[in-house]
């Protein structure tokens, strides 16, 4: 029990926090093989435009939906 | 020609072995002819719960070299006599364990069984991946806890990716027991729900297992607790085995305590 006014009760806390974490372990096994190549690619041709630092690529999952999210870090020196 | 179950779990200590000696024993009292393979070779442990430990002369390792036959190797059930038992090695290691090997071993228990039942070393450990090889099945055994829960979902990765059948094209049918269900805790919430478990497993439900004192008792004296007729967690595994043996028998609601079902039932007047 957590304090007087208790929030969540710990199964949901369970649920939530293993929900995350198994999809971030599915994600680690079932990524694609071409990920670091993909990520070299998007790089430069944001590069041509603008200064990158970086580019995360994550795979979600909702449902039957698959969706591949890209995060571009801008380089603010460039 | 038999049917090959693997029995699973992403980490160990979970009630594998138990699982595997209870539905070993379970299905041979509905008059299946079974067999119980100890693969967890190095950690010879289903030899002690089916009370059998004095009984092993020859190991499967023995008999996947052809240092002993399968008839000198398998003992019968001192229980059942439908049942019998392969027990693992004790001294070598899990790398002992070919693919070539496996699959002739678990080719002629098919032969001779209506079910094979192979007691897998932990997801996690090498040896893993032989024992669910050649498998038609496979049974995730997870305790309600978080450990236990992430670690059978990587299991059942392993088991996507290198099964047999899945190679071929066919599907494994994998199914679910958890097992060591407190009722008070998950009527309380501070214990998961089987629905909750399910969905994050996206698995189908075999049985539930309440959490049992009688389990410990039985494996001190290597008489599994289906045995035991008056045991919660006996009747769990009887109405499991039975499942298996092709019967249709409902899902008893383990996760409501006498308290609680009372609490409904007085509900109901008011």
């Amino acid at each position: 029990m957590f304090g007087f006014f208790n929030q969540k009760k710990s199964a949901s806390v369970a649920k939530d926090r293993l929900t995350i974490a198994i999809m971030s372990d599915r994600d680690r096994t079932n990524g694609y093989p071409f990920m670091d190549e993909m990520k070299a690619e998007i790089m430069e041709v944001v590069q041509k435009y603008i200064g990158v630092k970086g580019v995360e690529i994550r795979k979600e999952v909702d449902g039957d939906m698959e969706a591949l999210a890209i995060d571009v870090e801008l380089d603010k020196n460039a | 020609m038999g049917i090959v179950i693997a029995v699973i779990s992403g980490k160990g200590g979970v009630g594998k072995t138990t699982a595997t000696a209870n539905l070993g024993l379970g299905i041979a009292m509905n008059n299946k002819k079974c067999v119980v393979v100890d693969f967890d070779i190095g950690q010879r442990n289903l030899d002690m719960i089916l009370g059998l430990e004095n009984r092993v002369v020859y190991d499967m390792v023995q008999v996947m070299d052809g240092e002993a036959n399968l008839k000198q190797a398998l003992i019968k059930s001192k229980a059942n006599e439908n049942l019998h038992f392969l027990a693992a090695s004790q001294t070598k290691d899990k790398s002992v364990l070919e693919s070539q090997k496996v699959e002739k071993l678990v080719a002629e228990l098919k032969e001779n069984f209506d079910f094979v039942i192979l007691d897998a070393p932990a997801g996690i450990e090498s040896g893993y991946e032989h024992t669910i090889e050649f498998a038609d099945a496979a049974i995730v055994i997870v305790n309600p806890e978080v450990s236990s829960i992430r670690d059978a979902d990587r299991a059942i990765g392993i088991l996507d990716s290198k099964s047999a059948k899945v190679k071929a094209g066919d599907d494994v049918a994998k199914y679910l027991i958890i097992n060591r269900i407190v009722a008070d805790m998950v009527e309380s919430g501070e214990m998961l729900k089987s629905d909750d478990i399910l969905e994050i497993l996206n698995i189908k439900l075999l049985g539930k297992v309440p959490e049992d004192k009688g389990v410990i008792d039985a494996s001190n004296q290597g008489k599994p607790v289906v045995l035991d007729k008056k045991s919660i967690a006996g009747q769990a595994y009887s109405r499991i085995s039975d499942r298996l043996c092709g019967q249709k028998v409902d899902m008893k609601d383990i996760e409501v305590s006498d308290s609680g079902l009372f609490k409904r039932i007085t509900g109901i007047f008011k």
